[in-house]
C-alpha cells in the first residue's frame, strides 16, 4: 500500500483534493450561516397572536378586521389532525388560540390549559347561532371555552355512478354493505367513526358509555372492518380514492362532495335516515396566552360576516355567525347541503355527546385494536 | 500519530521541537483513550444531552400510570403486564419485524448490484451517478406516495396495464392498502439508503488485491467471493441495519399505503400519544419494541461476524 | 487480461440491472410531473386535461415559498453539522482504541431505534421546561440527532481499515494535527463525506415527525404539505413545486458536472 495507490484513489473518485476542500469549506461555511440568515423578518412577527389551527385555515381571507387592526394577518402554526396538535400543547407548546372541535372539548379543557373566552371583546358574539355554543361542556359561568367557527356534519359520499341504491333511502347501512366489500373507506379517528357506528347500530347517545352501548358499537366496527379498503385521518386520501374509483363510498366531511363535485366527480353525500352526525370546531385561548387581546381579535375576526362568506362559498361549511348565510341564495346554500337558517339543520343533527377522559381513552384504545384486526 | 506502529521517519523528529508544551502533548497522545475522547467528544456531548436527557425520560415514563388526564407518576410494572400479555400488540411487532426485514433485505439485494456497477464498471462521473440515486428522494416523501397509488391503485398504472394485457381480469387488490404495498414503498424509500453505505464501502476495496487474485489465477466468481464481498461486508451490515431498524418504528408509511392489515407497531406507538392518550403505554410499548430491536441487531451482527470469517 | 484490468471489463447484465434499477427509481416519481399539468385537483386517473394553473398557483403561493426556503435551510445546517459530528466519531472510533467504546457508540446509534414521535415528545417537553421557544434551531437540533447516527455509520465504514501511512506522512513532514486532517484525511474520506451529506440532507428535507413538533411558527416543507391534506385544493402546486425541484435539481447536478469537467481537464482522463 502506498501513497501513490490513495492518490489514484481520489482520482477515480474523481476529485481534486485542493477542488474537494475548497468547495467543502464554501459549502461548510454557508451551510452552517444559513439558518441564521432572514430571520431578523420576523421582528413585527412577534408581536402577532400565535393561531394554531389546520393548514387551509391560515389564509388572510379569515382575518380581514385582524389585519386592518394589527396590519398584517396572525402568525400560523399549522397541523393536520386536531390530537396531533393536542399532544403538542400538552408537551409545552404555548400558542394564543388554537382550532378543536365540539367531540374534544371537555378532554382540551380538562388538560387545564385554556382560559375562558371574554365575549364582551366579541364585536360579532351577539350573532352567533346558540346551538353551537350551548354544548355540554363548554359553558363556564356564562363564557365559553370554545368560540364556535366551522360546523358541518360527518356523512357518506359514495359515487352515484358505481352505487346502486336500488330505489332505498340513503342509510348508514351503506358502509356495511357486502356488496362493496374492498371498495370503502372509514376514518380513522374514533371520534367520527365510533359515533357513527352508534348511529348505525341504533345506539342512543345518551346511553353511549354504557357497557352494552360500548360492545354493541365495537361489534358493529369489527363487523364492517373486513369490508373496509383503508382507514385514514385525511380527507385527500378519500377524495382521491373516491375520483379515481378505488373507492365508491367513504365517510367523510361536507367539504368533500363540493371539491370532489367541482372536479365533475359524479359523487352525493348522503342523508341517512337514521340522521348524520353534527360537529362543531372553533376556538380556544391557552391559559399562558401571551397575547391575550389580539386572541380576541383573532377569534372575532373568524366570526365576522366577510370570513363566513369565505367560509361557506369556499368550502362548505357552515359558519358560526347567522347573519354570514344572507350573502347566499337558499338555492346556493341547499345545494351546499345548508340552509338560511342554520338551526334547523342543527336541531335535526346528531351531536356528540362529551364523555370522560376515561371513555375517550377506552374507545380509542378499542378502535384501535379493532382497526387492527382484533 | 499512530505511535504504535510508527515508521521509520517518526523516529527523526527534531529534537529542538520537544518543549514542555510538546512534551505535555506526548503524554496525550501516549493514551489513545484520552485522544480518542477529545476527537468524539463534540459529537459525544451533543448526542447525550439531546439524546439521554429525552430517552431516560422515556424511561421513566414507562414506569408511570395514566389516570384520565393525569400520570401517576408512582413506580409501576403494569404497562409492561399489559404489553407482554395483549396478544395485538406481539402481533403488531412481528408484522413490523416481517415487514421490516423483507424490506431490508429487498433493498439491499436490489441495491447492492447497483452500488457494485457504480464502484467498478463506472470510470467517468461516479458522483453523477451517486447523486442521481438520490435526486428522486428530494421530492417530498408524501408525494412520491401519491405516486406510488397512482402505479400500486385499484386501476393504477400496473393494473390498467395487466389488464389491457389480458393477463388479469380482476384488478390486484393486494398491491395498494396491504403489506406488500408498505413493504414496495419502503424499498423504494431507503434505496438511497442501501446503496450509499455499500458504494463508500466497495469504493475504497483496493483495486490491487482484485489484481493479484486475478494473477493468482482466481475467476470472476472466485474473486468477488474472496475479496470483494468480504470487503464490502461492512457496508451491506451498516445497510440492512439502517434500514431495518428506522422502518419498524414509521408510522406514515403503513398510515397512508398500509390499509387495514398494513398497521405496524408505531401505529400503535403513535396512537397511544394521540388519539389513546396514553403516554406511559406507548414510551412502554416503544421501549419494547427497543429492545426486540437491539436483540436482533446484536444476534445479527454476531451472525455476520461468524459469516464473514467462514467465508475468509 | 490484467492489462484491461478486471474491473475495467464490461458487464452487460449489470449494466441493464442498473438501467432497471433507475427506472425503477424514478418511473413512479415521473408522475409527479405528469399529473402537475393535469387539470384537476386529484392526483389520480383518469387524466383531465393540459393546465399551467398549478404553476401559476405555485410562483404566488408564498407560504410555500417559505415553507421550502425553512426546509432547505435547516437541511442544509443539519446535514453540514451532523456530517462534521459524524466524521470526528468515526474517526476518533476507527483511529483509536478507545476504552468503553461499544457504550459510547451505542448513545450515538440510539436515535436510530427510538421511534420519531417519542423523541420529538421528549425532546419537546424538555425544551419548553428550559424556555426555549421553538423555532427552526430546533428543528435543526432535532434533525441533527436523528442525522447523526446515519452520518457515523456510512462515515465508518469509510474510515475502517483506513490506511494510516498517508497521515503519518503528513504529520512526519510537520503538519500539525488540523492541517494533515484537513489535506490528507478529509479529500481520503471525500467519498464518505459527500454520501454522509447526501444521506443527510435528504432525511432532514423529508422529516415530518420530529419537525412538527419541534417547529414553532415557521413550517419546514413536509409540515405545510402535511397541511394541505383537510382541504386539498392547494395540493396540486405542491406538485408543481415537486416537479420543479426535481428538474432544478437536474439541472444543478449536469451544470455542477459540466463546470467541473471543463475546469479540471487533469481528473477527466485518469481514471486510472
Amino acid at each position: 500500500m502506498n501513497i501513490k495507490h490513495k492518490i489514484d484513489d481520489l482520482r477515480m473518485g474523481r476529485l481534486s483534493r485542493r477542488d474537494f476542500n475548497k468547495s467543502l469549506s464554501a459549502l461548510g461555511i454557508s451551510m452552517v450561516m444559513t439558518p441564521m440568515l432572514g430571520k431578523s423578518a420576523s421582528a413585527d412577527a412577534a408581536d402577532q397572536a400565535t393561531y394554531f389551527t389546520w393548514g387551509g385555515y391560515d389564509v388572510p381571507e379569515m382575518f380581514g378586521s385582524y389585519i386592518e387592526q394589527h396590519g398584517e394577518t396572525p402568525n400560523f402554526a399549522t397541523f393536520g389532525g386536531s390530537e396531533e396538535a393536542l399532544t403538542k400543547i400538552r408537551a409545552g407548546y404555548v400558542v394564543d388560540v388554537a382550532h378543536p372541535c365540539n367531540q374534544a372539548i371537555p378532554r382540551w379543557v380538562a388538560t387545564g390549559l385554556f382560559q375562558t373566552v371574554d365575549t364582551s371583546k366579541l364585536s360579532n358574539w351577539e350573532d352567533v347561532v346558540p346551538e353551537l355554543y350551548n354544548l355540554e361542556g363548554n359553558m363556564a359561568d356564562g363564557s365559553p371555552y370554545m368560540v364556535p367557527f366551522d360546523w358541518g356534519q360527518t356523512s357518506i359520499t359514495y359515487r352515484t355512478d358505481l352505487v346502486d341504491l336500488e330505489g332505498q333511502e340513503e342509510s348508514w347501512g351503506l358502509l356495511w354493505d357486502e356488496q362493496h366489500k374492498g371498495r370503502m373507506g372509514m376514518i380513522a379517528s374514533a371520534g367520527d367513526s365510533w359515533w357513527c357506528a352508534a348511529i348505525y347500530a341504533g345506539v342512543d347517545f345518551t346511553t353511549m358509555a354504557s357497557d352494552e352501548s360500548f360492545k354493541k358499537v365495537a361489534e358493529a366496527l369489527r363487523q364492517q372492518r373486513p369490508l373496509i379498503r383503508t382507514y385514514t385521518d385525511d380527507m385527500t386520501t378519500l377524495e382521491q380514492a373516491l375520483a379515481s374509483g378505488e373507492l365508491v363510498a367513504a365517510m367523510t366531511w361536507n367539504s368533500s362532495p363540493v371539491v370532489l363535485k367541482g372536479e365533475g366527480v359524479p359523487v352525493k353525500f348522503a342523508n341517512p335516515k337514521e340522521g348524520a352526525l353534527t360537529w362543531v370546531c372553533g376556538a380556544m385561548i391557552h391559559k399562558d396566552a401571551p397575547h391575550i387581546d389580539r386572541a380576541h381579535d383573532v377569534i372575532d375576526a373568524m366570526l365576522s360576516v366577510d370570513t363566513g362568506k369565505w367560509l361557506i362559498g369556499e368550502n362548505g361549511y357552515g359558519h358560526s355567525n347567522a347573519k354570514s348565510f344572507a350573502q347566499f341564495t337558499d338555492d346556493e346554500l341547499t345545494a351546499l347541503g345548508l340552509s338560511s337558517t342554520p338551526s334547523d339543520i342543527l336541531s335535526a343533527g346528531k351531536f356528540q355527546i362529551p364523555q370522560t377522559q376515561e371513555f375517550e381513552t377506552a374507545m380509542n384504545q378499542e378502535f384501535e385494536n379493532i382497526k387492527a384486526g382484533f | 500519530m499512530g505511535l504504535s506502529d510508527s515508521t521509520a521517519i517518526a523516529g527523526t523528529v527534531p529534537e529542538s521541537r520537544r518543549s514542555l508544551a510538546a512534551r505535555l502533548r506526548v503524554i496525550f497522545m501516549r493514551s489513545e483513550s484520552l485522544r480518542g475522547y477529545a476527537l468524539l467528544s463534540p459529537t459525544l456531548i451533543v448526542m447525550l444531552l439531546g439524546m439521554c436527557l429525552p430517552f431516560a425520560l422515556m424511561v421513566a415514563m414507562s414506569f408511570w400510570t395514566q389516570r384520565g388526564f393525569d400520570i401517576d407518576i408512582s413506580f409501576s410494572l403494569t404497562n409492561y403486564g399489559s404489553a407482554i400479555s395483549s396478544p395485538i400488540y406481539e402481533a403488531l411487532l412481528m408484522r413490523s419485524l416481517a415487514i421490516s426485514g423483507t424490506c431490508a433485505i429487498v433493498t439491499v439485494l436490489l441495491s447492492y448490484p447497483m452500488a457494485y456497477y457504480v464502484a467498478f464498471h463506472v470510470h467517468r462521473r461516479k458522483m453523477l451517478w451517486i447523486i442521481l440515486m438520490t435526486l428522486p428522494f428530494w421530492t417530498s416523501y408524501l408525494l412520491r406516495i401519491f405516486a406510488w397509488k397512482i402505479v400500486l391503485g385499484w386501476n393504477g398504472v400496473i393494473n390498467s396495464g395487466l389488464k389491457s394485457l389480458g393477463i388479469i381480469d380482476q384488478p390486484l387488490e393486494f398491491l395498494l392498502y396491504s403489506p406488500t404495498a408498505v413493504v414496495i414503498t419502503l424499498v423504494h424509500a431507503w434505496a438511497a439508503f442501501a446503496i450509499l453505505p455499500i458504494y463508500v464501502s466497495l469504493e475504497k476495496i483496493d483495486r490491487s488485491l482484485l489484481e493479484a487474485a486475478a494473477d493468482l489465477g482466481d475467476g470472476p466468481v472466485q474473486r468477488f467471493l474472496r475479496v470483494t464481498l468480504p470487503l464490502s461486508l461492512p457496508g451491506v451490515i451498516a445497510a440492512m441495519l439502517l434500514i431495518f431498524v428506522p422502518t419498524v418504528g414509521d408510522y406514515v408509511t403503513p398510515a397512508l399505503v398500509g390499509g387495514p392489515d398494513g398497521i405496524m407497531i408505531a401505529n400503535m406507538i403513535q396512537a397511544q400519544f394521540g388519539k389513546v392518550n396514553n403516554w406511559p403505554m406507548g414510551a412502554t410499548l416503544a421501549i419494547v419494541m427497543m429492545i426486540v430491536l437491539t436483540i436482533i441487531a446484536v444476534v445479527y451482527i454476531w451472525l455476520t461476524r461468524k459469516l464473514a470469517e467462514w467465508i475468509s | 487480461m490484467s492489462d484491461v484490468g478486471y474491473i475495467r471489463r464490461h458487464n452487460r447484465p449489470l449494466y441493464f440491472f442498473a438501467l432497471f434499477y433507475l427506472a425503477f427509481l424514478y418511473i413512479p416519481v415521473l408522475f409527479l410531473p405528469l399529473f402537475s399539468f393535469n387539470d384537476a385537483i386529484y392526483v389520480a386517473f383518469p387524466i383531465k386535461g393540459f393546465t399551467t394553473a398549478w404553476y401559476e398557483q405555485m410562483l404566488t403561493n408564498e407560504p410555500m415559498h417559505a415553507a421550502l426556503v425553512n426546509s432547505l435551510k435547516v437541511g442544509a445546517a443539519s446535514s453540514a453539522i451532523a456530517t462534521m459530528l459524524g466524521i470526528f466519531g468515526a474517526k476518533a472510533v476507527t483511529k483509536y482504541r478507545i476504552k468503553g467504546e461499544k457504550p459510547v457508540v451505542s448513545v450515538i446509534m440510539l436515535p436510530l431505534v427510538i421511534p420519531g414521535i417519542i423523541l420529538g415528545v421528549a425532546l419537546l417537553i424538555l425544551l419548553s421546561r428550559i424556555g426555549v421557544t421553538l423555532s427552526l434551531y430546533t428543528v435543526t437540533l432535532g434533525h441533527i440527532l436523528i442525522c447523526v447516527p446515519f452520518s457515523m455509520a456510512t462515515l465508518m465504514a469509510r474510515f475502517e481499515g483506513f490506511d494510516k501511512s498517508m497521515e503519518e506522512a503528513s504529520a512526519d513532514l510537520g503538519d500539525n494535527v488540523w492541517w494533515t486532517f484537513w489535506r490528507v484525511t478529509l479529500p481520503l474520506v471525500a467519498p464518505g463525506v459527500i454520501a454522509s451529506l447526501l444521506l443527510c440532507f435528504t432525511i432532514s428535507f423529508d422529516e415530518f415527525i420530529m419537525a412538527f413538533f419541534l417547529a414553532g411558527t415557521e413550517p419546514t416543507l413536509p409540515i405545510f404539505i402535511y397541511g394541505q391534506l383537510r382541504f386539498p385544493q392547494k395540493l396540486p402546486s405542491v406538485l408543481a413545486l415537486g416537479a420543479c425541484i426535481l428538474v432544478v435539481s437536474f439541472v444543478v447536478v449536469f451544470v455542477s458536472q459540466w463546470l467541473q469537467r471543463r475546469d479540471d481537464p487533469a481528473a477527466q482522463g485518469l481514471g486510472n
